[in-house]
C-alpha cells in the first residue's frame, strides 16, 4: 500500500471511513507525524449550517492534554457531532457527553451512584448467563441452517443488548425497537441505515422520540412500582435533594441504550475479526484464560470502537507550542492516539499480553471518561471466553460490511461459519 | 505510613480505583469514594495512576 500524501487526505470524506482499517491507520500515521493538528472542512449535514472546520488531533499527548483541561476545551457545544447541532438537540442526544460543569458534575454524581462497581456486580451477574445463551443460540442457528452465522447479528449485538436491557428493565417486546433505533442514532448517516441523507436529521429525531416514549412509559411504571433496576435508580436517586428532571432522564436513558449497545457490540465483532486475522493470538487466549485482563484492553485499543469525541476551545489556547483561537474545534482521534509509537511499542502489533496498555479507548483522563468502562470490560471478557470455550470452531469466512461512519468504528455484518455444525 | 489523599473537587466516582484495589477503595451508597488502609501498595499505586480524573495522590 503506498504511503498516503498529506494533501490527498480528507477525514470528512465518508468513503474513507468505509475503507479497511489499514488504510485508516496509514493516514493517521502520516497525520500524527506531519500534521498533528491537521485542519479539515466540515462534512455537510442537510439543514444544519456548516461550521468553520476542525482540527484532527492524532497524537496521544495532545489528546490527553485536551481531555484533562475541560475548562479550556468544552464539551457543551457538542461532543458527538462535528457540526454544532441546535442546543436542545445536542443535549437530548448527547446527555452527559455534551455537557460541562457544573451541570455535568451534578448529573454525573446522580448516575454514578447507579454505576458503582458494587451495584454493577449485582446487576451484571447475568452477563455470563446471557453470553452462554447467545452462544448456544448461535450454534442452533448454524445447525438449523447451512452452518453459517453472522458474527454481528448472532453474537456481538445480542450480548450487550440483552445486558443493558436487563439492567434497565426493558420489556422483551421493546428490545428489537431499541436495537433498531440506537442503530439509526449512531449510523453516522450510513446509507444502509438512513436511506435518504436528506432525511438524516428527521430519522435521528424520530429515533429519539421512540426511545423517549419508551422511557416515559417505564418511568411512570417505576414511580408506581419501583423495581431492582437502573431505570428505578434513575427516577428515584437524589443528590443534594435534587432529582433528574424528566427531560434529563429521557436523554440519559437514550445515552445508556445507545452507548451500552453500539460500543461493546463493535468491540466484540471487531475483536472476533482481529482474532481471525491473528490466529496465534486467538489460540494463545483460548488456551490461557489468565490472559483475559490484558487481552480485553488490547481488543479495546485495537478496535477503538468510538473513533473520536469533539472539544471546543473556550478561549484562545495553546497546545504543543501552537496557538488556536477561541471557538476552535478539535476532534480527539482516540483511534490514532491508540497507535502512537511514542506511547505504544510496536503500535500496529496486536498483542494480547500488552502491559502496560494505557489506551484511550474509553476516553482519556478527564471528567468524561466512559461511565460504562467496567461493564464493557466485563462483557468483552465474558464474551470472548464463551466463544473460546463453546465456539472453538468459529471461522470468519468473508470480509466484513463496514459502517461508513467516522464516529463509530462499526461492522454491520461479518460472515462466519461453525465448522462442526452440520 | 503511605496513605491516599482524594481531591473531592475532582473525583467523579468513575470507580476505576475500586476495580484496581477493591479492598482499599470503595464507592459508598451515595457514590462517594471511601478510602481504607493501604494494604496492597502495588494495587494502590496502579489505582492512583489509573484514576481518569487524577483525583488520587499518594503521600507518605
Amino acid at each position: 500500500m503506498p504511503t498516503p500524501t498529506l494533501d490527498a487526505i480528507d477525514l470528512s470524506d465518508r468513503q474513507f471511513w468505509g475503507a479497511p482499517p489499514e488504510q485508516r491507520h496509514a493516514v493517521f500515521d502520516v497525520l500524527r507525524r506531519e500534521s498533528p493538528f491537521a485542519f479539515f472542512a466540515e462534512p455537510v449535514v442537510p439543514y444544519i449550517p456548516v461550521g468553520p472546520g476542525y482540527h484532527a488531533v492524532t497524537r496521544y499527548a495532545d489528546v490527553e492534554a485536551i481531555s484533562c483541561q475541560p475548562a479550556l476545551f468544552a464539551s457543551g457545544s457538542g461532543a458527538v457531532s462535528i457540526a454544532d447541532m441546535p442546543p436542545d438537540l445536542n443535549e437530548f442526544y448527547g446527555s452527559l457527553i455534551s455537557m460541562d460543569d457544573p451541570r455535568h458534575g451534578k448529573i454525573r454524581r446522580i448516575v454514578a451512584k447507579a454505576f458503582t462497581p458494587r451495584v454493577l456486580e449485582k446487576l451484571v451477574g447475568n452477563v455470563q448467563a446471557v453470553a452462554d445463551d447467545v452462544v448456544a443460540r448461535a450454534r442452533r442457528t448454524a445447525e438449523d441452517g447451512d452452518g453459517t452465522i453472522d458474527v454481528v447479528a448472532d453474537l456481538a449485538a445480542p450480548i450487550p443488548l440483552r445486558v443493558i436491557c436487563d439492567m434497565m428493565g426493558i420489556p422483551e417486546d421493546d428490545r428489537a425497537m431499541v436495537l433498531q433505533q440506537s442503530n439509526v442514532i449512531l449510523s453516522g448517516g450510513d446509507p444502509e441505515l438512513v436511506e435518504d441523507e436528506e432525511y438524516m436529521v428527521t430519522a435521528f429525531l424520530k429515533a429519539g422520540e421512540l426511545l423517549a416514549g419508551l422511557m416515559a412509559r417505564l418511568a411512570a411504571e417505576r414511580h408506581a412500582h419501583p423495581a431492582d433496576d437502573l431505570t428505578t435508580a434513575l427516577v428515584t436517586t437524589e443528590v443534594d435533594g435534587e432529582r433528574l428532571t424528566n427531560q434529563e432522564i429521557a436523554s440519559f436513558f437514550i445515552l445508556l441504550l445507545v452507548a451500552g449497545n453500539e460500543t461493546t457490540r463493535n468491540a466484540i465483532s471487531q475483536g472476533v475479526l482481529a482474532l481471525s486475522e491473528h490466529p496465534a493470538e486467538r489460540d494463545r487466549w483460548a488456551a490461557d484464560p489468565g490472559l483475559t485482563r490484558t487481552a480485553v484492553e488490547e481488543v479495546v485499543r485495537w478496535t477503538s470502537p468510538i473513533t473520536w469525541m469533539r472539544r471546543t476551545a473556550t478561549r484562545d489556547v495553546e497546545l504543543s507550542g501552537r496557538s488556536f483561537p477561541a471557538g476552535s474545534k478539535f476532534l480527539l482521534f482516540y483511534a490514532a492516539a491508540n497507535r502512537d509509537p511514542d506511547v505504544f511499542a510496536d503500535p500496529h502489533r496486536f498483542d494480547l499480553s500488552r502491559d502496560p496498555n494505557p489506551h484511550v479507548g474509553f476516553g482519556s483522563r478527564g471528567p468524561h471518561f466512559c461511565l460504562g468502562a467496567h461493564l464493557a470490560r466485563r462483557e468483552i471478557g465474558v464474551a470472548f471466553r464463551a466463544f473460546a470455550d463453546a465456539l472453538p470452531d468459529l471461522e470468519v469466512i468473508g470480509p466484513p460490511a463496514r459502517l461508513q461512519s467516522s464516529f463509530v468504528n462499526g461492522l454491520k455484518r461479518l460472515p462466519a461459519r461453525l465448522a462442526d455444525a452440520r | 505510613m503511605t496513605r491516599v489523599v482524594v481531591d473531592r473537587e475532582v473525583c467523579m466516582s468513575a470507580g476505576v480505583c475500586e476495580m484496581e484495589a477493591p479492598g482499599v477503595f470503595e464507592l459508598d451508597a451515595d457514590g462517594v469514594l471511601q478510602v481504607g488502609e493501604v494494604t496492597d501498595a502495588d494495587a494502590v499505586e496502579t489505582a492512583v495512576r489509573s484514576c481518569p480524573t487524577g483525583a488520587l495522590q499518594l503521600v507518605d
